[in-house]
């Protein structure tokens, strides 16, 4: 080492200080020229022309289209320029932005797109952490208020390994999801995740109380866990009275493996239901154990509604709104029929060896097609700011900031309108569980969807459903290109 | 006129312009229909054959050649041919109601008493509503806690519980039959109709007069000239039977379980849900295979029932 020093020392032709002035002069003329490419490139990007106005694709009632409807005034206001917006419902809105995406067209400048989506979209959705990361594009974006649960889960992926899950942090860094090589694919506009609707008036009525005492010896209050939860809901149910303990949302659709998917990781299942090495994590003795319950409490204590069977969740809400249940577990807040006098509060689902309510989240984002990307990406930091959600919250918007939260338990209006809803669906997010990341998972998902009617029916045992669905899922994993590790 | 090798051969030329300009006249003609055909039809179905041999994704950077490995995965899968027999079952099943209830729907309306213009118009009221809408209609109706159909049959001492008509495999594919019969059965009642209309009276008072029957009458006089009738209903409901979606989509989702599945959601699951359009245009092809020796049948019959519509 030393004498390799040594040689150069020799070798090396002395530095003038004429010359290193020179070199000094070159090398800040070099900075400043590269600061003032940088700056320029910046400003090129922030002076693009601003647009007449933007298209944006939207969900119906999913990610509460209402609330974006009555910014857009707003927006026109802060922005300058307007949003043509496009709603639609799931099913035509998942069809409509894959056909967009996969033609290559440019028309929607903003998508909104749910989790499930984005592994296969991955290479059509522009990532946005460059502009994230230009502080003359994102000034105002306080990008660590996001609940860094719902940003990470919903908006950063690995584009070419879709499946891969950032690191999870305490605090949203940019500049860390960068250097870990992933990207930032949007801005989390709605949370959805399961949470525990209860009849207040019912449960606080003290002859109901008393009555449940003498039956249980313990108070009656919202269910802390599973057992309580069969408890109090066979306490409710009379059907001879036309009312239920509790509603589930055990008919053929995505609903059912949200509903199976929150009480496997209650009963210490992994509720990803496909873990990280590729296998199908639900066959399992906690599987088996949460579909048991699960069919229980329809067949054998009998505590929810005639239909549950065929109920999703718009379903449940209506039987749960027309008076039929005592509680009711959903993705929304809900209110009684006016012929139903009571008031509705909310809890988060019960906890068994753990807590994992089905969570998923909507996020804005660019479309990479688009002929007008900075100014998307500017439009989703407004609809997506604190100010904008805050206001949004009137209109049943599930926020995805925490300092939103705060505005809302803050906020009295908040609490008449709504109760405890955002302080229960903060809470509720801060422990949900999401989906596996599979560009497959819409079969995946219908073959637990399934596996759960066929037990809920008593077309199959928890155990022959749950194993028939597991071989379906090896099946579509390898048919997907995922190799168990 | 003796006609010279020359002035025959100069002939033929001529003859054959003549030929040709007909000929091309003829095409032209023909030229935009076959431009529709093409643009419409049978490019289209060239696509499809041509996808069906690759792995397609759309939303991936590309596709790849996989031969007949699509083919082999939609006919390996057990579910595929539970689902196509599923669909023939439903086909059968509906049409077969349909020609049946239509049939004496048409018998009621053609005894032209005062109330059959109201009834007509009454009946063919199904006929106006989007599928779509029957099917959320029917499953409100349908609905065991808050729907009509299981109120009226526990108040009227039927049923003594709910029955969860769309959580039990049988009762599903009932609401789901019943949703086409009732949709389509005036479809039926309609052609038909216009069928007993053109029945001549002649044969049917000398044949009263013999000493026939009304029963005798149906069978022996009505019956064959409706044939050519029913054989049109046929073919017609068979076809748009086999081409039911929206309704299905609605009523059950293929639920519960997979029991209501039939080929077209599982054509919809895979194109527009997976976007695996390789598999989507393989089992696509399979079922126009399929389609294609059902219609065979068909036009053999209405081509023998329909004879006597020439004569």
């Amino acid at each position: 080492m030393g004498k390799k020093s040594n040689e150069i020392g020799r070798g090396a032709p002395e530095l003038s200080r004429r010359a290193l002035l020179k070199s000094s002069a070159g090398l800040a003329g070099g900075a400043f020229a590269v600061s003032i490419m940088g700056a320029a490139s910046s400003r090129a990007l922030a002076a693009t022309t601003q647009p007449s106005s933007l298209n944006m694709l939207y969900a119906t009632s999913e990610a509460d289209s209402d609330a974006i409807k009555a910014a857009l005034p707003d927006f026109k206001t802060a922005m300058g320029f307007d949003i043509n917006l496009d709603t639609m419902p799931y099913n035509a809105l998942q069809q409509k932005a894959f056909a967009e995406l996969a033609s290559g067209s440019s028309f929607y400048d903003i998508m909104i797109v749910d989790t499930p989506w984005m592994p296969a979209l991955t290479n059509k959705i522009e990532p946005i952490t460059d502009m994230v990361l230009d502080s003359a594009l994102s000034g105002d974006l306080d990008i660590k208020d996001f609940i860094p649960k719902v940003f990470f889960d919903t908006a950063v992926y690995k584009r070419d390994t879709s499946n891969l899950h950032f690191d999870k942090s305490d605090v949203v860094d940019p500049a860390a999801i960068k250097a870990g090589g992933f990207e930032i694919f949007g801005l989390p506009m709605q949370a959805n995740v399961l949470t525990l609707a209860y009849r207040k008036d019912l449960f606080e009525d003290p002859a109901n109380q008393k009555a449940y005492k003498e039956k249980t010896g313990k108070d009656l209050a919202p269910p802390k866990d599973w057992d309580e939860f069969a408890a109090v809901a066979e306490f409710f149910t009379n059907a001879a009275q036309r009312r239920w303990g509790t509603t589930l949302m055990a008919g053929a659709g995505d609903w059912a493996t949200d509903d199976f998917k929150t009480l496997l990781a209650g009963f210490g299942g992994d509720g990803h239901l496909v873990n990280d090495k590729f296998e199908a994590a639900f066959d399992s003795p906690e599987g088996v154990r949460a579909l048991t319950y699960y069919v229980d409490l329809i067949n054998k204590k009998k505590v929810t509604p005639p239909g549950t069977t065929s109920a999703s969740w718009d379903n449940v809400a209506t039987s749960f709104s027309d008076g039929l249940t005592a509680m009711t577990m959903n993705y929304h807040d809900l209110s009684l029929s006016p012929n139903v006098k009571g008031t509705v509060a909310y809890a988060t689902v019960p906890m068994g060896k753990s807590i994992g309510p089905h969570f998923g989240t909507w996020m804005l984002s660019v479309n990479s097609f688009s002929k007008n990307k900075e100014w998307a990406y500017r439009a989703i930091q407004w609809f997506t700011s604190a100010a904008t959600q805050t206001k949004a919250l009137a209109h049943q918007l599930h926020p995805t900031r925490a300092s939103v939260y705060e505005n809302a338990a803050k906020d009295p209006a908040i609490s008449q309108k709504f109760g405890n809803f955002y302080d229960i669906l903060g809470k509720s997010l801060a422990v949900g569980v999401g989906r596996p990341r599979l560009t497959n998972y819409g079969d995946v998902d219908r073959s637990v969807w399934v596996a759960v009617n066929n037990a809920a029916r008593g077309a199959a045992t928890p155990e022959a459903a749950l194993k028939a669905a597991s071989g379906q899922v090896r099946d579509l994993l390898a048919q997907a290109g995922y190799k168990t590790l | 006129m003796i006609e010279s090798p020359a002035t025959r051969e100069g002939g033929r030329p001529q003859g054959r312009l003549a030929l040709s300009r007909a000929a091309a006249m003829g095409w032209g003609l023909l030229s935009p229909a076959l431009l529709i055909l093409f643009v419409m039809a049978i490019a289209p179905t060239i696509y499809l054959v041509y996808v069906s041999f690759r792995h397609e994704n759309l939303l991936g950077p590309g596709s790849t050649f996989v031969g007949v490995q699509n083919f082999i995965r939609v006919l390996s899968d057990s579910d595929n041919w539970a689902d196509a027999l599923s669909t023939v079952e439903f086909v059968v099943l509906s049409v077969t109601i349909e020609i049946g209830l239509g049939l004496g729907l048409a018998l009621l309306l053609n005894r032209r008493l005062p109330e059959t213009n109201l009834l007509t118009a009454l009946f063919i009221l199904p006929l106006g509503i989007a599928p779509v809408v029957s099917a959320l209609v029917f499953r409100v109706l349908l609905d065991p806690a808050y729907g009509w159909v299981d109120y009226y049959l526990q108040t009227w001492g039927i049923i003594a519980d709910p029955i969860d008509w769309l959580g039990n495999p049988g009762t599903a594919w009932l609401a789901i039959v019943g949703l086409d019969v009732w949709q389509w059965t005036p479809f039926v009642t309609l052609i038909l109709l216009a069928g007993l209309s053109g029945v001549p009276s002649e044969p049917k008072e000398a044949a009263a007069l013999d000493g026939a029957g009304p029963l005798r009458l149906f069978w022996h006089i009505t019956l064959p000239f409706l044939r050519p009738f029913i054989a049109i209903a046929l073919a017609l409901r068979t076809i748009e039977a086999f081409k039911t979606f929206g309704s299905i989509f609605v009523l059950t989702t293929g639920g519960p379980g997979t029991s209501t599945e039939v080929i077209n959601l599982d054509l919809y699951r895979i194109a527009l849900q997976n976007f695996d359009i390789g598999a989507a245009a393989a089992l696509g092809i399979v079922f126009l295979l399929f389609l294609s020796v059902i219609m065979q049948q068909l036009l053999k019959v209405l081509g023998d029932n329909t004879d006597i519509l020439e004569d």
